[in-house]
């Protein structure tokens, strides 16, 4: 995922930090860590604290939506996107559970740790998004089903895109690499060994074609 | 026609079943794995606000100042309450000190900040060992002095004493478990959706859909519980800690009062951790004596339960095993630290512990194989089958039989194995209070309701289960309707009592639907009711499969009739009284002190399963929490501070995918009773116990306070080669 932006302390185009923290005020400057984050709003344009109107690529579809510097895309997605797309969980809001991941690019990412207006331009796909376009479910989702592989259901969405990304990369995974693409996840139901047995059922299916 | 004809209802043969005892997979399964099913976490209304809670950052202080007009005046804040007062002050870290409601996520947190607090910080105890010191201060005032209350004893002190020392040989030990969090995924929380006027709706993530109304109708002042609808489709994990409106549902109501309009108030994962309750530690003496033939004689106890502000739990000691001669104390020692709730199995999990690393502990120095010394002091019968097949499947043979004597493994050479079993009991009958609706109409559509909810556990399924198998029917061609309180009333999922109070009154009703709609459809046939039976989508003459009508045709004579049949529990189609065992294996790494359960079995009785999938579901996740508490788990408080300093998901870690031993959890089919109970909770019991077993078995470390951490194994080590 391109986090380089979020990690690069010199100011680039747009605010610099103490225009940022002028603009801001005494209220907001819980915000700071999120100044000249993100260029990428509006093709580089300036940008300031406030509302911005930014188009994202959600499962294929633009998704237009207003949102501030500081919004991270789980929050764009379920509270700023209309209709909202709330099959992506907030949990911990720390990247600490990964019931937020999606795929950026087709890779796995934890939404809370991305802001909103990094990812324009960028591919996202949430749980909405992840089976066929013609409704036909992803054989993750369909081996979740049949193997009993969720609970409560909240963690659900979560280990699907980790484990459906490591898919993508490679369709003949081995559990151990799959248990490694979730092991960032958490299950508190504790639906551990069912989502294992969910995997190789997957593999197996998707080596056969199916 | 009428209700009081109805023949005596039972569960019919266990081999007759076409659906209920076997695999079947859960029903909200495809809305859960699309990300359609919505939690309460998930609704939006039009004009919707978002309520956030600003919590008192110290454990124990006084509010000299609370103004919150900058953040009134922030636009787009819609409601601002102050929740402090000076009677009530602040007991915890997490006591709520007011709260806000506005139009973005983003905007409530900045109100939050834009509340300008000053606090008098007053001195606060969070560790037991504050808590008893002399010049502790005083938790609770009056009731009593200081912070060890509720204090209670049973047996004679002088006669046990006596007994004890002509036991031929006795263990003693000081015994704790922690403060563990519920960790629920979906926080908790509420939307309340109230503009005005005599009615609200409030979507909430509760374990009791109909605990709720009576507490939102008190709290938005309206007439009675019926002018509140509680809505519950989904919920994200309760483990014991989610009934009534609570104190996000609480402050949301107040906040909608003022804005008039729709709030949304989930806790955030520090509120979660500070505010939304614990499961209660413990810290215990316990001594036991036995004589030379393996016989628990007599036992000394002395429990202290930690439930912070609030009592705490712990079951009765000795902890299912047979010991004539007791003395016990209890009582509860107060620290400045949010109260304790319910979570699954409470008091049962600790006490276990605790009994169980004794018991163990006596065994070994008897020198008798722990399994066949248990068997020994366990009366139940029940149990002895269970640690049996535990047994078998675990491969208990393959164990050392010293402790700690066992060939170093793994790749460094560095890692010891070894077993545990431990066992608990739990009760798990129901009670009146269920009413279950079940209609059909002559489209040929057949569902039944009632105000229940799913918490993970499958309810929604094995309602199905039970409503398709009594008319022959697929389970995807009948309704079921649930997590609403205007359909009937259902009790709250707690203590295992769902499945006992519910599963009856939903044989009941569907019963009763079958007699009265087959009473409709005989004449058709030209037959007797009595002679019809209901299978593979049709209904036909016993003996005559040829005369038959569809499942369509049969509704078609309903015309513009229909079948309405409520059932209510009925106690003989349930039971109580659990029993189950846990086997773990662990593998120790004797140099870094880190302990990997590596294979893990639980033989649990639940009379009649009704969905075996959901059963073996629940074990394995029972288990898995109980690795969490016995290797992973606790609330670290900071004494000089008052804060928890963990109070988030990367510092208070859970099990994940690379704790996960192989699993294989076996239901007791030895279990015969041909009546429902409710099993989630004792599947959690044992599971301590026999993890810190099979540790002492691995290594010959005997650890004694959960959780079983690096460093405690490390000096265990440490010790065991010095003496």
């Amino acid at each position: 995922m391109s986090k380089e932006s979020t990690r690069d302390p010199a100011p680039k185009r747009g605010v610099s930090r103490r225009q940022f923290f002028k603009g801001v005020g005494v209220v907001g400057a819980g915000t700071a860590l999120v100044p000249e984050s993100s260029e990428a709003a509006s093709g580089g344009a300036a940008f300031k604290p406030g509302k911005h109107s930014i188009t994202l690529k959600v499962n294929g579809h633009a998704v237009a939506l207003e949102v501030e510097p500081r919004t991270s895309l789980l929050y764009a997605l379920r509270d700023h996107a209309n209709p909202p797309l709330t099959g992506t969980k907030l949990v911990c809001d720390q990247g600490a559970c990964g019931a937020c991941t999606v795929h950026v690019d087709g890779k796995s990412a934890y939404s809370c740790n991305l802001l909103a207006m990094d990812m324009v331009g960028k591919e996202i796909t949430t749980v909405e998004g992840l089976a066929g376009a013609d409704g036909k479910l992803h054989p993750l989702q369909e081996a979740f089903i049949a193997k009993d592989a969720l609970m409560c259901g909240f963690c659900t969405p979560g280990f699907l895109m980790a484990i459906s990304a490591q898919l993508k990369k490679n369709p003949n995974a081995t559990v151990e690499e799959l248990k490694h693409a979730c092991a960032g996840n958490v299950c508190r139901c504790g639906t551990y060994p069912h989502i294992f047995e969910a995997m190789v059922e997957t593999v197996k299916k998707m080596k056969g074609g199916a | 026609m009428s209700q009081a004809e109805t023949k005596k209802t039972t569960w019919g043969p266990r081999e007759e079943h076409t659906l209920i005892n076997h695999h079947l997979r859960r029903l909200d399964a495809p809305e859960k794995v699309t990300g359609r099913a919505k939690y309460t976490h998930d609704v939006h209304l039009p004009g919707m606000l978002y309520g956030r809670v600003l919590t008192s950052p110290h454990a124990s202080a006084k509010v000299t100042n609370l103004d919150t007009s900058a953040a009134e005046a922030m636009p787009g804040v819609k409601a601002v309450v102050k929740l402090y007062s000076d009677e009530k002050g602040l007991k915890y870290e997490g006591d709520p000190v007011a709260a806000v409601a506005a139009t973005s996520p983003e905007l409530a947190d900045d109100a939050l900040r834009a509340i300008k607090v000053t606090y008098e910080k007053l001195p606060h105890v969070v560790t037991p060992k504050d808590a008893l010191r002399k010049d502790a201060p005083e938790v609770y005032k009056g009731g009593g002095k200081g912070n060890l209350r509720q204090s209670g004893s049973r047996g004679d002190l002088d006669e046990i004493k006596g007994i004890m020392a002509k036991c031929d040989v006795r263990v003693e030990g000081e015994y704790s478990t922690p403060i563990m969090h519920h960790v629920c995924l979906e926080t908790h929380g509420v939307v309340v959706d109230y503009r005005g006027g005599d009615t609200a709706t409030v979507w909430a993530s509760t374990q009791g859909t109909h605990s709720v109304p009576e507490d939102a109708q008190k709290a938005l002042g309206l007439k009675n519980r019926n002018a509140v609808t509680v809505l519950v489709d989904y919920m994200g994990g309760g483990f014991g800690s989610k009934f009534g409106l609570m104190l996000p549902g609480e402050i949301a109501c107040k906040l909608s009062l003022i804005a008039k309009a729709p709030i949304k108030m989930m806790f955030t994962r520090h509120d979660e951790f500070v505010a939304a309750g614990n499961r209660s530690g413990c810290s215990v003496k316990l001594k036991l004596g036995a004589n030379k033939d393996g016989k628990l004689v007599a036992m000394q106890s002395e429990v202290v339960r930690l439930g912070g502000l609030e009592q705490g739990a712990f079951a009765g000691l000795p902890y299912v095993y047979n010991v004539e001669n007791v003395y016990s104390t209890a009582a509860a020692l107060h620290t400045h630290q949010d109260g304790s709730v319910a979570m699954r199995a409470p008091g049962h999990v600790q006490a276990s512990f605790v009994m169980e690393a004794a018991v163990d502990e006596m065994a070994a120095k008897l020198n008798i194989d722990p399994l066949e010394f248990r068997k020994m002091n366990l009366k139940d019968t029940a149990y002895h089958r269970q640690l049996d097949k535990g047994a078998e499947v675990i491969g208990w043979n393959r164990r050392p039989k010293k402790a700690g004597e066992t060939p170093l493994v793994g790749a460094f050479k560095s890692c010891k194995r070894g077993m545990g079993c431990a066992v608990g009991t739990w009760g798990g009958g129901g009670y009146a209070s269920c009413v279950v609706d079940t209609f059909i109409h002559s489209d040929g559509s057949i569902a039944t309701q009632v105000g229940t909810q799913d918490l993970g556990t499958g309810t929604r399924t094995y309602i199905a289960a039970i409503l398709a198998e009594e008319f022959g029917l697929p389970m995807s061609a009948v309704e079921v309707r649930i997590g609403s309180s205007k359909y009937g009333m259902s009790v709250p999922s707690g203590g295992s009592t769902t499945t006992a109070s519910l599963a009856p009154a939903v044989k009941e009703s569907t019963t009763l639907a079958k007699r009265l709609f087959f009473e409709k459809v005989a004449p058709m046939l030209g037959v007797k009711p009595e002679n019809l039976t209901a299978k593979g989508g049709k209904i036909f003459v016993q003996g005559q499969p040829d005369k038959s009508l569809t499942w369509k045709q049969a509704c078609k004579v309903l015309g513009r009739d229909n079948i309405a049949a409520q059932g209510k529990w009925n106690a003989e189609l349930q039971g109580d009284g659990l029993h189950g065992v846990h086997f773990a294996e662990v593998e120790v790494d004797t140099e870094t002190g880190a302990v990997q359960v590596i294979k893990m079995v639980g033989v649990q009785d639940c009379g009649l399963p009704l969905n075996r999938t959901a059963v073996e579901s629940q074990m394995n996740g029972a288990m898995i929490q109980a690795i969490g508490y016995a290797l992973l788990e606790t609330n670290i408080p900071d004494p000089v501070t008052g804060n928890m300093v963990n109070a988030n998901m990367d510092d208070y870690k859970v099990p994940q995918a690379f704790e996960i031993p192989e699993m294989i959890p076996v239901i007791d089919d030895g279990d015969t009773r041909n009546v429902v109970i409710g099993m989630a909770e004792p599947a959690i019991i044992p599971g301590a116990g026999a993890i810190a077993n099979a540790v002492f078995n691995a290594t010959g470390v005997r650890i004694k306070s959960l959780p079983i951490t690096p460093d405690k194994i490390l000096r265990g080590l440490e010790r065991l080669k010095r003496s």
